[in-house]
């Protein structure tokens, strides 16, 4: 009696826990999606790429909350709002992958949107193959990250030009702006090729580039040799050794594949310390208020490519768009969106209109309706103001441009100016004085005088806030130095430096952040160094 | 290659080996008297670029005076780190050490992103366009100032280390720890200098790296502890002479060496470029020393 009891309670567990595993895979058997669309943003939010990372993150954010705000999604008839779910890949590939398989195998996101750096995006992007979700790469140049074999690719969308693009329309302007004035002002003779150094990162962006500046030259049959090509591990801090062997090889112009850090020191090292006086062509990931601090007038002249930049927007129908976008991303964060933040932002939108045209939230019916999206571009310039995906390896098409970095004396930073296409041009291209061409002795002498010739000028610095008179020779100068033809000019721009510098310090800035966490955290030590003497 | 060049690389492998040696006689210091391995050493190179740049900004005075605070601040943090944790977990196992000293790692860099964000910060010398012509060539003045600052240091070291009772007795607790302890010396003191000492040492090669026109970042020290750390071996653990040798040989021979290689390459008909490969030359050196001299150039049996 007693074991029937004990067998009859063991059957009720077991029918009540067969009852309740029924209930749950009843429940999540459900049409995931009904209730909301879920994207997953795979964004560095931690680690070395963390504020870029941070930047995707709040402009899907600002999408999804712009869409949200109308209603949502139409998915068949019925308005579906959007929820983001973090995929933070800490800028390594390890965590990619992770933070791709949570999104897609624990939160079971509908969609993926982000994917900041082709390595990292190379390694996440076979779990979303292997689970056949549709991801809408916005942070990635490779055009492998598309164009790969080993796994099937049909899910991914690039929206983002590729390291393809970057070259071609660099070169293009360099030969169509820049070579012509360097020829004119040195006698140079049509014949002889326009010199290139190249210094780019080791990595698939890095190689990418340099293999798109060949495709360039051969697609456009250019008159340019690439007299060195040298590259540079991910991270580094010193250039000055490669730098100093690009020199000797005589450039004309130096094109520069890295990120904004070693851009930075690239272009600082190349002119400080190297001496070598010649146009840095940027790559557009470089597009950044940290860039125009980081560089300061070391960076004066040098040629930025771009898509969306922080200080400058293309005349044209987008104008009032970027404008708004801007101001909204201010309203909402405090700050300013950057090119990554863009294109993830119009990642949102593509994502909306692709499952709105799909009717469903069904993979492969928003993969075929991405394949086939047309829609009007958004915040950045697109190639016939189109927003759709190549048939072939479904990337969508940019129109670049590109910005020559012009002194603010007002802001004491440079700030771009876009000088082609002729079409949205802001300022024609300037060559400078101290700007040295590669080989041709004769010329190189030319230049050599140019830099060297002396002027008495007019000057003021942020250490001796008075204006004075000094023998300039050559290249000279430091943030902060401003010199002037005469006492008048230098006096008037002082006042109104002191003034600005005055009202400056009226306006609470910003606080670096520190001073207070760093006293919390000294005073925890002090208390815990204290408890453990008294413990001894 | 023209010999101005090689001037000129030779000077940008001599700032290199500069802060190399710096990093590494304080990872030096902090193993020979408490035969502790510090892997976070160049967190404490990072924290002492991040204490010149934040005084810098508050104050706006010349960063080179800033130095001497930077390393005192970073003195101070040496010693909280000895006393609280490196202290307590002494003489309990290697294992412990490292796995501690690569907690510290996480801490710090969090704890520098925590406190100054992400970001990339940058100072500007005062001497940034200055430049002293040597022959040919032209080089900048902060780098003849790095190379002077760290002669002029290397010099006080030796004399505070072979003049001083207290450089005395750390030397006393580095070679016999127990029979310092017999003869009086307060070796658990000698322990907290001797931190307190590498990470001024830290704090000095972070500045200075700063002041050349370098970004700081929280994660920016790895790379040059792993360099230390290659320098330290290199030279002979424990050997302070043996790290001045090592830094500035690793120094040059990973800005020089890849231009010969590519010379050579190119001498065989291979266009290739080599400038990528510093950090295999600083290691390919280290193997080579090792097979040869396991106990690094200036190192002893037993260490």
């Amino acid at each position: 009696m007693k074991m029937n009891k004990k067998y009859g309670i063991l059957f009720a567990v077991l029918v009540v826990s067969v009852l309740l595993v029924f209930a749950a895979s009843v429940g999540q058997s459900k049409e995931p999606g009904v209730e909301e669309i879920k994207i997953g943003i795979v964004a560095p939010l931690t680690g070395g790429a963390s504020t870029t990372g941070t930047d995707m993150w709040q402009s899907a954010v600002l999408a999804a909350e712009q869409i949200n705000a109308k209603g949502g999604v139409d998915v068949g008839g019925v308005y579906v709002p959007i929820t983001l779910v973090k995929g933070d890949t800490e800028t390594s590939r390890e965590s990619g992958v992770k933070a791709v398989t949570k999104l897609i195998t624990e939160d079971k996101v509908d969609l993926l949107i982000g994917g900041f750096s082709s390595g990292i995006t190379y390694a996440d992007q076979v779990v979303a193959a292997e689970h056949k979700v549709p991801f809408i790469i916005t942070g990635a140049s490779s055009p492998i990250v598309t164009r790969r074999t080993d796994i099937d690719t049909s899910y991914f969308f690039h929206h983002c030009p590729t390291t393809d693009d970057y070259p071609e329309a660099t070169l293009l302007f360099v030969n169509e702006v820049v070579k012509p004035e360097i020829y004119e002002r040195f006698n140079f003779s049509e014949d002889r090729p326009l010199r290139l150094g190249v210094l780019y990162q080791d990595s698939k962006y890095g190689e990418g580039v340099y293999e798109g500046i060949k495709k360039a030259i051969e697609k456009h049959n250019l008159n340019m040799e690439i007299v060195s090509a040298e590259k540079f591990k991910m991270s580094e801090t010193d250039f000055r050794t490669v730098l100093t062997v690009i020199k000797e090889s005589k450039p004309d112009v130096v094109y520069v594949a890295a990120f904004l850090n070693e851009q930075t020191l690239i272009v600082t090292q190349g002119r400080k310390d190297v001496g070598m006086n010649t146009i840095y062509l940027s790559v557009e990931c470089n597009d950044d208020p940290d860039y125009y601090t980081g560089v300061g007038r070391w960076g004066e002249y040098s040629i930025q490519e771009s898509r969306f930049s922080p200080y400058t927007i293309p005349s044209g129908p987008i104008h009032e768009a970027v404008e708004k976008f801007r101001e909204d991303f201010k309203n909402r964060w405090g700050t300013s969106p950057s090119m990554m933040g863009a294109s993830t932002y119009e990642g949102v939108y593509i994502a909306a209109e692709a499952i709105k045209n799909a009717g469903t939230l069904d993979k492969e019916k928003v993969r075929a309706s991405l394949a086939e999206l047309e829609m009007p571009q958004i915040v950045e310039v697109m190639q016939n103001g189109v927003i759709n995906f190549s048939s072939d390896y479904r990337e969508s098409k940019f129109a670049l441009y590109m910005e020559q970095l012009i002194w603010n004396e007002s802001v004491g930073e440079t700030r771009p100016k876009i000088v082609w296409p002729d079409s949205i041009k802001e300022t024609d291209f300037v060559l400078p004085d101290w700007y040295e061409p590669g080989s041709s002795p004769a010329a190189t002498a030319t230049a050599t005088k140019a830099t060297e010739e002396c002027k008495t000028l007019w000057y003021f610095d942020e250490e001796s806030l008075k204006c004075q008179q000094k023998e300039f020779c050559g290249m000279y100068m430091y943030k902060g130095l401003r010199t002037f033809e005469t006492e008048e000019e230098c006096k008037a721009a002082l006042d109104k430096y002191l003034r600005e510098k005055g009202e400056e310090k009226e306006t609470p800035a910003p606080e670096e952040p520190g001073f207070e966490a760093f006293l919390t955290i000294a005073s925890l030590l002090a208390i815990a160094y204290m408890v453990q003497r008294r413990r001894k | 290659m023209e010999p101005g060049v090689l001037i000129q690389i030779l000077v940008w492998g001599l700032y290199a080996g500069c802060i190399y040696i710096l990093l590494a006689i304080g990872l030096n210091l902090i193993f020979g008297v408490m035969k502790v391995v510090n892997f976070a050493h160049g967190e404490l190179l990072m924290l002492g670029a991040y204490a010149t740049f934040w005084i810098y900004t508050l104050s706006g005075v010349n960063p080179y005076l800033i130095i001497a605070l930077a390393m005192i601040i970073l003195g101070i943090i040496g010693v909280f780190i000895e006393r609280l944790c490196f202290r307590p977990i002494k003489g309990t196992g290697k294992l412990n050490e490292i796995f501690l000293s690569l907690g510290l790692i996480y801490l710090f860099q969090n704890l520098a992103a925590l406190l100054w964000t992400t970001d990339s910060r940058s100072i500007h010398s005062p001497y940034s366009n200055v430049s002293v012509s040597v022959g040919s060539v032209r080089l900048p003045l902060d780098y003849i100032i790095i190379i002077l600052f760290t002669i002029v240091f290397l010099i006080a070291f030796q004399l505070f280390m072979k003049r001083t009772t207290i450089g005395r007795a750390m030397r006393a607790t580095s070679q016999n720890r127990d029979a310092a302890a017999l003869m009086g010396i307060n070796v658990e003191r000698m322990d907290m200098l001797s931190f307190a000492l590498g990470s001024a040492l830290a704090a000095a090669a972070g500045s200075l790296w700063l002041i050349s026109g370098q970004i700081v970042d929280p994660y920016m020290g790895s790379i040059p502890a792993i360099k230390a750390f290659a320098v330290v071996i290199i030279g002979g653990l424990g050997s302070i002479p043996g790290a001045i040798v090592a830094g500035l040989t690793l120094g040059i021979a990973e800005n020089v060496v890849p231009l010969f290689m590519q010379s050579f390459a190119g001498l065989l008909g291979v266009s290739m470029s080599f400038t990528a490969w510093k950090d295999t030359i600083a290691f390919f050196i280290l193997i080579i020393v090792l097979v040869i001299r396991p106990t690094g150039i200036f190192g002893e049996k037993g260490e």
